[in-house]
């Protein structure tokens, strides 16, 4: 059963004295329960319209579309499933007078959640010492960390999480990123991570969706998402790489230089590589493909150019 | 962080789907309520007040004396003596007109009765429950229906400002449900508070009373009266907080929507009244002093001048009945509106 499905959804902002804008185009996405899920798009592109649309807050265009959460059609069937989704959109919402506590008790005792539950809660994100000081104290990573506990109260089927990391220091983002996966592996949740960390994405998630424009333009598994951007470039560590680059470009190769080393491009068996230079009594020091890092393909799939080159991150060969 | 790192995580796998019940959704906001800072600050300001007032009326009024008495006396025999000698001054001037009477040109004699009698004269007159009591409560319907119109806006203003109304949706997405939740929790506490402010009157009369109260008897149905008044007071309290409730939810900013309630209450109502006279039944002030006001609310159009064979200008009466429907028709329609509008549209 997918966690998520959105099929066909579009979705247009009406704008006074201008033509609507289009924030959501046929959009298809499937998520499928089990792990954590990346969610990526460049600003703009519809991640948080998306989740809005998931979560009920905001109505999808009429006519055509399904949207289905947890098995469940949206907006119909959202009081059925909703106790089993934890959601923390953009910056957490609390009343900034009361304790962190009671912000996460008022929330609680609305759900039928028990007290122990928030202390748990509160235990699980290391809020307890601070737990009643009010919320319009808190920084802005303690703040953070009480949206995630919120969206964990109702120990969620389904946990979205809209950029989790913001205001967060380095070990903060450490944890939340350890509670992610652990959360991805308990069996029991999927989550569905938005955010703007690509490294943090490709570190964490099992699979991805690329948004752009409202559409989604790539989705699967992280490492079949990078395979398919993959540029068949080559990187050849060799004691003499002006000798073996006139040898490959003698055999047919595109080659060029790269750091000391050689790029040889569009190669279809990098194996070849190694028959032409050892025919030529050389021999290879280092052999490994070139696949892109998520940021490179996030910005190749997305229509932006990478400001740096891909990286050389690839397996060896 | 680290205990992110080291809490287990056995026991969110094992919790079952929450549901939100309406009551339970009620449980939550009530308790919301009553751990609002203002709502506090506003019940220790209103004990305190209470106190106050209730020590401020203990000193003005006093039960006189024989002492007392005589000294009033004495001051109101003086008073229509001097009365009395300019009348006889004015009967022997001889510029009245022809054709007039001394007595048409300088009135009647004054008597004692025309001054209010030895008792205006007191230093401290007693309290006088019968005559006092059902203005009382009019007074305090008045000061607790303002004090509502903040309650009401700031309940679900705060909610606007931060935005926490987005959040209750990820757990209750009725959203009718959750207004109707709100709404319902104002509604209950905005009649504790008429109820406990009118409590607080009778308890403030009974004091008085007991310690520096007059003579006379209560009248007859006085109480049935002032229970009557005190009612619809605490129905205005209601409406009052119903009303800025649904304004602030459509305006969603509270600072805004009391912005609004003071210029229609300060400027437009007194524009309205010097300008367009007639229009004063559909005023809110008017219908709310013809809601609460013993025997109602009687309009008098002195702008038309002397009409018909009493040579009395025209009047419009707001009763109870009327003016409580129209302002229940006001609070039902803003409250409606609001609730649709968030009901509908789209929240980002």
């Amino acid at each position: 059963m997918p966690a998520v499905q959105l099929t066909a959804v579009s979705k247009s902002y009406r704008r006074r004295g201008r033509p609507p804008q289009k924030a959501l185009d046929d959009l298809d996405l499937l998520v499928e329960s089990g792990g954590v899920h990346g969610f990526l798009g460049p600003n703009g592109s519809g991640k948080t319209t998306t989740i809005r649309v998931l979560l009920g807050l905001v109505s999808a265009d009429a006519g055509g579309g399904e949207i289905r959460l947890l098995d469940q059609p949206v907006p119909s069937g959202l009081p059925d499933v909703i106790g089993s989704v934890g959601a923390l959109v953009e910056t957490p919402l609390f009343f900034p007078g009361f304790s962190g506590r009671l912000n996460l008790q008022l929330l609680a005792e609305a759900a039928g959640v028990s007290k122990a539950r928030v202390e748990e809660c509160l235990e699980l994100v290391d809020l307890t010492s601070r737990a009643d000081d009010r919320f319009k104290g808190y920084s802005l990573g303690m703040k953070q960390r009480l949206g995630i506990a919120a969206a964990l109260l109702k120990a969620p089927r389904l946990l979205i999480l809209d950029e989790p990391s913001n205001g967060l220091d380095p070990a903060g983002i450490r944890d939340v990123r350890e509670l992610i996966r652990r959360l991805g592996r308990d069996g029991h949740t999927t989550v569905l991570l938005s955010s703007h960390l690509l490294a943090e994405i490709q570190q964490v998630c099992d699979s991805v969706s690329i948004l752009a424009r409202g559409r989604c333009v790539a989705s699967g598994p992280v490492d079949e998402v990078l395979a398919s951007r993959g540029s068949g470039d080559v990187l050849v560590q060799i004691a003499d790489p002006a000798t073996a680059a006139g040898v490959l470009q003698g055999a047919g190769f595109s080659v060029s230089p790269a750091d000391g080393a050689l790029m040889v491009h569009s190669v279809a068996t990098p194996s070849d590589i190694t028959r032409v230079l050892a025919g030529s009594g050389l021999y290879l020091e280092e052999l490994r493909r070139v696949t892109p890092d998520l940021e490179s393909a996030f910005l190749a799939i997305t229509g932006d150019q990478p400001h740096d080159g891909p990286t050389a991150a690839g397996t060896p060969a | 962080m680290s205990a992110v790192v080291e809490a287990p995580g056995a026991r969110v796998a094992e919790s079952p789907a929450h549901r939100a019940s309406f009551g339970s959704l009620l449980r939550s906001e009530a308790h919301r309520f009553r751990s609002r800072r203002f709502i506090q600050v506003l019940l220790i300001l209103a004990v305190v007040g209470w106190v106050v007032a209730t020590v401020i009326g203990l000193l003005n009024y006093g039960t006189p004396d024989d002492g007392d008495l005589a000294d009033a006396q004495a001051r109101l025999d003086q008073i229509v003596a001097e009365q009395l000698m300019y009348r006889d001054q004015c009967l022997e001037d001889a510029s009245i007109p022809d054709g007039t009477s001394p007595e048409e040109w300088c009135g009647p004699a004054p008597t004692a009765d025309d001054f209010g009698g030895p008792e205006a004269f007191l230093d401290k007159a007693p309290f006088d429950f019968g005559e006092a009591g059902k203005d009382g409560a009019l007074g305090v319907a008045a000061l607790t229906a303002a004090l509502a119109v903040a309650m009401g806006a700031t309940w679900i203003g705060a909610e606007w400002s931060s935005r926490t109304i987005v959040a209750l949706l990820f757990w209750v997405p009725r959203r009718l449900q959750v207004m109707g939740a709100k709404l319902a929790v104002l509604i209950g506490a905005a009649a504790l508070f008429g109820v406990l402010a009118q409590a607080a009157w009778l308890a403030t009369a009974g004091v008085w009373e007991a310690a520096v109260g007059g003579p006379d008897p209560l009248p007859e149905d006085f109480w049935s009266e002032l229970l009557q008044t005190q009612g619809r007071g605490v129905l205005l309290v209601v409406l009052a907080a119903v009303l800025a409730f649904g304004l602030t939810n459509v305006v969603r900013n509270t600072g805004a929507a009391l912005g609004i309630a003071f210029v229609y209450t300060a400027i437009v109502e007194n524009i309205v009244r010097a300008l367009r006279p007639h229009w004063e039944p559909w005023l809110l002030t008017s219908n709310a002093l013809g809601l609460v006001q013993h025997g109602g609310y009687t309009i008098t159009y002195w702008a038309d001048g002397p009409i018909g064979p009493d040579g009395q200008p025209p009047e419009y009466y707001l009763g109870p009945l009327q003016s409580g429907v129209y302002l229940g028709a006001v609070a039902v329609v803003l409250a409606s509106v609001g609730a649709v509008l968030f009901a509908k549209r789209d929240i980002h």
